[in-house]
């Protein structure tokens, strides 16, 4: 098997990783691993949670959202993408909070049978403080990592290969599947199809997009399967990776001491030491 | 082998009691679900025991891995990414009190297994907060990773048990038989919840002024649940195929025990609302006085189980779309065969694969 | 290293008729071997049979004996079978792994999955890319590629794992023109360094540019075999679906109007 190789004639040999793979990001805390923001991240939402109120999640925002994000020059972006995305929600909460409140007592404001109450605003605050943290903090995630970091980052910490294969794809596989639904939008258009007019009309013109669409893609999956196999994918064994973030004793610390540290709000919070 | 399934089984009933123990009673109304949200965690404890004994065991996962060929492995990208993009579209799009985000989840379970169709709907969720970028980005979707997986373990259990096996030509009586099993199984459903949940808030007749709202809404739902109970007879009947019976069923069930884990995730996080049409559903069923736990449990209990059954329907669909050869090298696919369309058998030399 | 079919037949999982019947082939080294047939003839089949994706994968029954070298391989699994013989497909973009984000650790994906030490899968990936022509596109996102450049990576990402014999299953069909013209050079290239390749192509052109030998399927059997000047100059050609090259059509063309061949041969050889 050695032998004569016709089909690749190497004759250099000793060549480099090429410069762009794994590639360090822009700041100190681009740099970070992977793990060590997503525990930052999910220790930060669930602690927003524990604690309650409009204080905690305020202070927790602040220190673990807004200060690595400023550190990490993304500040603006973040706020932009996390209020954003927080939008839909945080006004619903708050209006159906506000006006909603089963069994409030002070009444603010009165629109017909519908009663805005103090009890109502309490909550509506908290609710609000709390998803703009949760939003923030994974925001902040999301900016500062790259998914595929994130996954060759568990890969190595030994994660099956499988697992990690069928996250990266899926990342990979969303903006695609969009697009090929731009297409077959487009052609069914040229069709006749009418997307615009009425809720009704486009609840009706999704069908012929939708359709084609997810049927495609599971037809495609025969033919993905025997391209995946034929690169020898289901061998046994270790996988080599090209390159792994870096990981390094004090960040391992940090992350177990913030896990720790939930650990103990919650049970505080449990005991009821905390308000 | 036995020790595994035994230890899972301890496993369960131990976390399953101090969990409820633990988390004590909710409210008299929504007790219901607080045990489901302990027993999915007494699930997943149990899952992870059994894969511990396993490995312990045999060095390895083989009765989980063999569920996840290589084909499975190259579905479940594209059904994450159809569960996140319907998903985030309707959510974010139309405000309509259906999420449609497990569409890919259950297709998966149903082809593939009880196991990949559980690790679909938690990878999905999780990735969909996490890493995909707006505007598809989910902002409430990792809480609920553990009601995808759930939703995905019984697609798959419901899968292996053949429920999705067309029966085209199915007899007048078993038609019969099926359509009075599934009814009773989902006006009994109904109706224990109206008992149960609704009665205060639903008035049908004889209401004062300050609830016309929820008569009209009440009757509103009545309608559309009586439209359901005709357009499933006639669908019954019209394409004879019994399995319509029992995706109705399937659908309806997994909708009760979705709602009944997402209700207290929901209600104790983000206080039953997540910027979708469902809000204004809680938001009425709070103004009928429901306290928020309630009235999340309210809506979920009227929007699940549409979801699920319009989900499963479209599962339904698209398995039957799928041409023969493709859905039987599936690991569950020959279970989505028709009776009868069994494979080739080996004839003198003609061999199948070996390796 | 020789592939060596005798007796090969294939049905698919389902179907009440085989698709391949009778099938003799060798594949020795430094020959490249095209397959001509109209469509449904059993192309595709005989590029997934002898890739090992039939049955291991795809389902179905076979039978006859496969060897490489001598050895059976029947027992062999997938991923065994794929560090020998390499197979690429029509469609460009299902190709894709789909877990790479560049060009680089597309091709990568092959050699990493066998666990190769980490220099050993870099040299195999330079050297791929190099031959295929597009190391300057080591850093680009692979599906912003065109389908010819496309391709071009699936090639790479096969040749990295450094198989003996390459399978190629049309590969320009959902080609435009010039990813067309972008995969026969690549193809020519490898031909001419002595590479083995069973090519399966509906444009005969292609065969007659790289193909030593061709045989020509019909209704899953081997209809023609031989030397690619006989077999592509064959009568027969039309009456099984296959359009013969556009050489052999103008001469043809230029005979049946009375015009000499060959000088019509020299002037269309200079454009």
């Amino acid at each position: 098997m050695a032998g004569s190789d016709r089909l690749t004639d190497s004759t250099a040999h000793g060549r480099d990783v090429p410069v762009f793979l794994g590639r360090p990001g822009p700041s100190a805390f681009h740099r970070l691993n992977p793990l060590t923001k997503a525990t930052l991240a999910t220790v930060t939402a669930i602690a927003a949670v524990a604690l309650g109120g409009l204080v905690g999640p305020a202070v927790l925002v602040a220190a673990f959202v807004l200060v690595p994000a400023a550190a990490a020059g993304v500040l603006g972006r973040l706020l932009r993408l996390a209020l954003l995305l927080a939008l839909p929600i945080a006004v619903s909460a708050f209006l159906v909070n506000l006006f909603f409140f089963p069994g409030g007592q002070t009444e603010l404001l009165r629109i017909g049978p519908i009663v805005a109450t103090g009890e109502g605003l309490e909550l509506a605050l908290e609710i609000l403080a709390r998803i703009l943290a949760i939003s923030g903090a994974i925001t902040l995630f999301y900016l500062t990592t790259r998914p595929a970091e994130l996954v060759v980052d568990l890969e190595r910490r030994g994660i099956n290969p499988r697992v990690a294969f069928v996250a990266n794809a899926s990342v990979q596989t969303v903006p695609a599947m969009v697009e090929r639904a731009a297409q077959i939008t487009a052609a069914q258009r040229a069709r006749g199809l009418d997307t615009e007019g009425s809720v009704w009309r486009r609840v009706r013109g999704i069908v012929p997009i939708v359709g084609p669409v997810i049927l495609g893609s599971i037809a495609e999956v025969e033919e993905r399967t025997m391209a995946l196999e034929a690169r020898g994918f289901t061998r046994p064994g270790r996988r080599t990776l090209l390159w792994a973030p870096a990981d390094s004793g004090v960040e391992s610390l940090v992350r177990w001491t913030l896990v720790l540290g939930l650990a103990a709000l919650i049970a505080a919070r449990i005991a009821g030491l905390t308000p | 082998m036995l020790v595994r399934w035994i230890a899972a089984l301890v496993a369960f009933l131990v976390v399953g009691f101090l969990g409820i123990t633990v988390v004590g009673d909710f409210g008299a109304e929504t007790a219901g679900d607080s045990w489901a949200f302990v027993a999915a965690i007494a699930l997943v404890v149990a899952f992870a025991v059994y894969a511990g004994i396993e490995y312990a065991q045999t060095g390895g996962f083989g009765s989980i891995a063999r569920q996840f060929d290589m084909r499975t492995l190259a579905l479940m990208p594209v059904a994450i990414a159809i569960n996140i993009i319907l998903g985030a579209a309707v959510a974010n799009a139309l405000k309509i009190p259906i999420y449609l985000d497990s569409i890919g989840t259950i297709l998966v379970g149903v082809l593939a297994g009880p196991i990949p169709g559980a690790l679909t709907g938690f990878v999905a969720n999780i990735l969909w907060q996490y890493v995909i970028p707006p505007p598809f980005q989910g902002a409430v979707a990792a809480p609920f990773a553990i009601v995808a997986a759930v939703i995905g373990l019984m697609a798959g259990l419901f899968g292996w048990a053949g429920w999705l096996r067309p029966r085209p030509n199915s007899s007048g009586t078993n038609l019969i038989i099926g359509a009075v099993v599934a009814l009773a199984v989902v006006v009994g459903l109904a109706l224990y919840a109206y008992t149960r949940f609704y009665g205060e808030t639903f008035e049908f007749f004889n209401p004062d002024n300050a609830d016309l709202l929820f008569t009209i809404l009440g009757w509103l739902i009545a309608a559309l649940f009586a439209a359901f109970v005709i357009g499933f007879v006639a669908l019954l009947f019209v394409r004879r195929d019994l399995t319509v019976a029992y995706v109705t069923v399937a659908g309806m069930l997994t909708g009760v025990v979705a709602a009944l884990i997402s209700a207290p995730i929901s209600a104790n996080l983000f206080s039953g609302v997540t910027g979708s049409g469902t809000d204004f559903l809680v938001a009425a069923f709070r103004q009928a006085g429901s306290d928020i736990q309630t009235a999340t449990f309210q809506q979920g209990l009227l929007s699940d189980p549409v979801d699920k059954l319009v989900t499963f329907f479209v599962v339904y669909l698209i398995v039957s779309a799928m041409a023969r050869r493709t859905k039987a090298r599936f690991p569950q696919g020959e279970r989505l065969l028709e009776a009868g369309e069994v494979g080739p058998e080996d004839e003198g030399e003609w061999r199948g694969a070996t390796a | 290293m020789t592939v060596r079919l005798a007796g090969v037949g294939y049905r698919y999982a389902g179907a009440d008729r085989p698709s391949l019947l009778d099938v003799d082939l060798d594949l020795d080294d430094g020959t490249v071997v095209g397959v001509a047939g109209a469509s449904e003839a059993g192309k595709t089949t005989l590029c997934l049979v002898v890739s090992g994706l039939a049955p291991r994968t795809v389902g179905g029954r076979i039978r006859g004996t496969m060897t490489l070298d001598g050895e059976d391989v029947d027992a062999w699994p997938m991923h065994r079978l794929s560090t020998r013989i390499g197979i690429g497909f029509q469609n460009p973009s299902t190709q894709l792994s789909q877990v790479s984000g560049t060009v680089f650790e597309e091709a990568a994906f092959g050699p990493m999955n066998l666990g190769l030490p980490r220099d050993e899968v870099v040299t195999r990936v330079w050297d791929a890319l190099e031959r295929m022509q597009i190391d300057g596109l080591a850093d680009r996102d692979p599906s912003r590629l065109s389908g010819g450049q496309q391709q071009l990576v699936a090639m790479a990402g096969l040749l990295a794992m450094r198989p003996e014999h390459l399978v190629l299953d049309e590969p320009t069909a959902q080609l435009d023109p010039a990813g067309t013209q972008l995969v026969a050079d690549a193809i020519a290239r490898l031909a001419a360094d002595g590479a083995s390749i069973l090519v399966a192509e509906q444009k005969t052109d292609l065969l007659a540019a790289v193909a030593q030998r061709v045989i020509v399927l019909d209704g899953g059997r081997v209809a023609l075999h031989g030397r690619v000047e006989e077999v592509l100059a064959d009568p027969r050609l039309l009456e099984l679906g296959v359009a013969p090259p556009s050489a052999i059509r103008l001469r043809r063309a230029a005979e049946g109007a009375g015009l000499d061949p060959q000088a019509l041969e020299r002037v269309t050889a200079r454009g």
